[in-house]
């Protein structure tokens, strides 16, 4: 009768086998993410050329707006010459596909110089930006993500009470409506009708950036209308994905035999209910973060905050390839290694993806 | 001698919009101390709702609508169906526990066996070591060895979890072990293995079992008593040998019929099918499908009633008084 449990025990052998497999998982995942990285550059690289309008001549007008006087044709040709030299758009298409993905890479992350900002480095340019959409994107996924799972095991745990359903209903509506329209209500309502909070701006504008508490607390609470907009949306998503999954749990039979051992609802809410559906819900993350990355920046725009965002706006007006270029990569980089994080850390939560892996 | 499980008038349902749907209706049972008593019915005749209403586990829409169950221990007696709910948690898994159909997905599958069968005891105020051992001595009771305390549910064969929780089920030496359809999704030998592990467990631990399922042949392997279930009431009580050899009700001789004897030898069934708890008939439960069907018996609803020594019979044929009527 004890025959069968002796498959238990691994030998060693299959101790290696299985370290084979979960390496060549680890690497199979990593292939595919360096795959999805080039497509998309490629992808950014190619859509962005065809969108009409020359950046040179846009450029040019922009030159003759600021300094407010007209130069003849010949100089204008000139100027135009030299500025697609340097921009590297007079070679063929493949040509400058090949040399830009020769700079990316061996150059140290050369990505050409901006329209936006000439003569700054596109590099330098997203760098600068970067802090403000990393700050305000991973703060307020995070925090949403917190709240909503802790909200959602809250409501599907109390699934049958009148609370729980009203969440679900003003979970529901909130979901649907668009970041622009909530962050549009915050602004107009607790920014300008009651004047409680900034909506507009990274700080205070007689300020300067520097370490003192004047300057923190503006740029904090500059902070909060952006960042409430984007977790009031995805907050909302988390909790309801955090309720169904909940109840799914809730009704799967180790739970009833979790009740009938006498534990106490709250062990069984966090060992038995809570932890199974957590599973689920840490994938959600990784899915949600790449879907909301563009809610972001559309807050960005609309609380003029000096994000990436804004950048890629800016970059748009100008047919700014480079910085265009530049953003797509960052935020496709951003996206794909965070899934690849997760991918690779779910096997530490589920014991079950650690042999099928 | 008491019982040690009295159960009276036990009604369970269905809540609906308007009204309840009764699936188990008006249940009187002893559960005496030390047996292995038998409940079997075709599958939907409300053997598990059975057994969730005694357990206290049952889930909306399924309601506890009436009845007593008294628990009688050494410190006193219990109704378990008024049983405040921290009360119950304090006697669960300690006096009473549950191997739940469908056991094979009772394990949670992201916890280690020994997480999961260790934890309810020290939640009842074992050590860490008291519970280690006692994991390790249930799972002696069911064969396995102790090195699968530390496997998570899926590294397991069927026959080895469903061990594990009857393992799980008696490891605080419960009075008594309410165990639902315990080897339905097992091959014949595993089967015929538990069963003979979950007697020598009441032999050594002297538990009493309440043991459902659908299948008679489980009953005669291992249960003392029986009782037959129909559409929600129980329609004979007895010893196994008793109605073995002579089943009193109409429905018993049925099913003690069906059960296939020898290999390859088809035996005819019961003709119809049970019906499901929003189709019960009036009267008798079973008289559509009676072979000894008569005048009163689409109308009166025949009582439990005792018969010779150790019977009961829910059937107008054995009462006299509707038989003089009739
Ligand atoms: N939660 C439920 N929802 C709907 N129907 C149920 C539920 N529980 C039980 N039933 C119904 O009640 C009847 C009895 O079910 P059950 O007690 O599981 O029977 P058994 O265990 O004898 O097969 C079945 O017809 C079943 O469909
Ligand atoms: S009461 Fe009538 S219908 Fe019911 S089992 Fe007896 S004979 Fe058959
Ligand atoms: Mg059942």
């Amino acid at each position: 009768m004890t025959a069968d449990s002796s498959s238990v025990a691994l030998t060693n052998e299959q101790q290696t086998a299985e370290r084979r497999e979960v390496f060549q998982y680890v690497l199979r995942r990593f292939g595919v993410y360096l795959f999805t990285l080039w497509a998309a550059i490629t992808v950014a690289f190619f859509i962005f050329r065809l969108v009409p309008g020359d950046p040179m001549n846009i450029l040019l007008g922009n030159i003759t707006r600021a300094e407010g006087r007209q130069r003849d044709a010949a100089e204008q040709e000139v100027i135009i010459a030299r500025y697609r030299k340097i921009f590297g758009v007079d070679d063929p298409l493949p040509l400058q596909y090949v040399n830009y993905l020769r700079k990316a890479i061996l150059g140290g992350l050369d990505l050409g110089p901006s329209f936006v900002e000439y003569p700054a480095q596109t590099k330098d340019l997203v760098f600068r930006r970067m802090p403000w959409t990393i700050g305000i994107f991973t703060t307020s996924v995070l925090l949403a993500w917190l709240v909503g799972t802790g909200l959602g095991a809250l409501i599907g745990w109390l699934q049958r009470s009148r609370l729980s359903q009203l969440a679900v209903v003003i979970s529901t509506l909130l979901q649907i409506t668009p970041v622009y329209l909530v962050a549009l209500g915050l602004i107009i309502y607790v920014g300008y009708t009651w004047r409680i909070l900034p909506a507009g701006g990274p700080y205070a504008r007689h300020l300067q950036p520097e370490w003192t508490w004047e300057f923190i607390s503006s740029l904090l609470t500059h902070a909060i209308l952006p960042m409430l907009s984007n977790m009031i949306v995805i907050g909302a998503g988390f909790t309801l994905g955090m309720r169904a999954l909940m109840i799914s749990v809730l009704g799967e039979d180790y739970l009833t035999f979790a009740r009938a051992k006498g534990l106490s609802p709250y062990t069984v809410l966090k060992d038995y209910a809570f932890r199974n559906a957590l599973i689920p819900q840490v994938t959600a993350l990784a899915i949600i973060v790449g879907a909301t990355l563009n809610g972001t920046f559309i807050i960005e725009v609309l609380f003029q905050l000096p994000g990436l965002g804004t950048l890629f706006v800016q970059a748009m007006g100008l047919r700014d390839f480079n910085t265009m270029q530049a953003v797509v990569l960052f935020s496709i980089f951003a996206v794909l290694t965070l899934t690849l994080i997760v991918d690779l850390a779910l096997p530490l939560l589920d014991p079950r993806v650690r042999r099928t892996a | 001698m008491p019982a040690l499980l009295e159960i009276r008038g036990l009604s369970a349902g269905l809540r609906g919009r308007r009204s309840v749907t009764p699936v188990v209706s008006d249940v009187d049972l002893d559960v005496q101390a030390g047996e292995i008593l038998g409940v079997v019915g075709e599958s939907g005749c409300g053997k598990s709702t059975l057994a969730a209403a005694i357990m206290r586990l049952l889930v909306p829409p399924q309601v506890l609508q009436s009845g007593s169950m008294n628990f009688r221990l050494a410190d006193g007696s219990y109704d378990l169906a008024q049983l405040p709910a921290r009360e119950l948690r304090q006697l669960r898994w300690r006096q009473l526990s549950y191997i739940p159909q469908g056991s094979m997905n009772s394990l949670n599958p992201v916890l280690r066996v020994e997480r999961q069968m260790t934890d309810t005891l020290l939640q009842h105020g074992l050590t860490k070591a008291e519970a280690h051992k006692r994991s390790v001595a249930a799972l002696e009771l069911v064969n396995l060895e102790p090195k699968i305390l530390e496997s998570y549910p899926h590294e397991l064969s069927g026959g080895m979890r469903q061990r594990v929780i009857i393992a799980a089920a008696v490891s605080m030496r419960p009075a008594l072990i309410v165990a639902d359809e315990l080897t339905t999704a097992l091959d014949v030998v595993t089967q015929r293995q538990i069963l003979q592990e979950l007697a020598a467990i009441r032999d050594e631990l002297g538990a009493t079992i309440i043991l459902i399922t659908h299948d008679m042949g489980v009953v005669a392997q291992i249960a003392d008593r029986v009782a037959v279930m129909y559409a929600g009431k129980i329609a004979e009580l007895g010893t196994v040998n008793g109605i073995f050899e002579a089943p009193l009700h109409p429905y018993s001789q049925g099913l003690i019929g069906s059960i296939p004897r020898e290999s390859g030898q088809r035996v005819e069934g019961l003709p119809g099918e049970a019906p499901s708890p929003w189709k019960y008939p009036g009267g008798c439960r079973f008289h559509p499908r009676c072979p000894e069907v008569f005048a009163p018996c689409n109308e009166r609803i025949p009582a439990l009633l005792p018969q010779k020594p150790e019977r009961r019979v829910a059937c107008h044929l054995y009462d006299a008084e509707v038989a003089a009527d009739a």
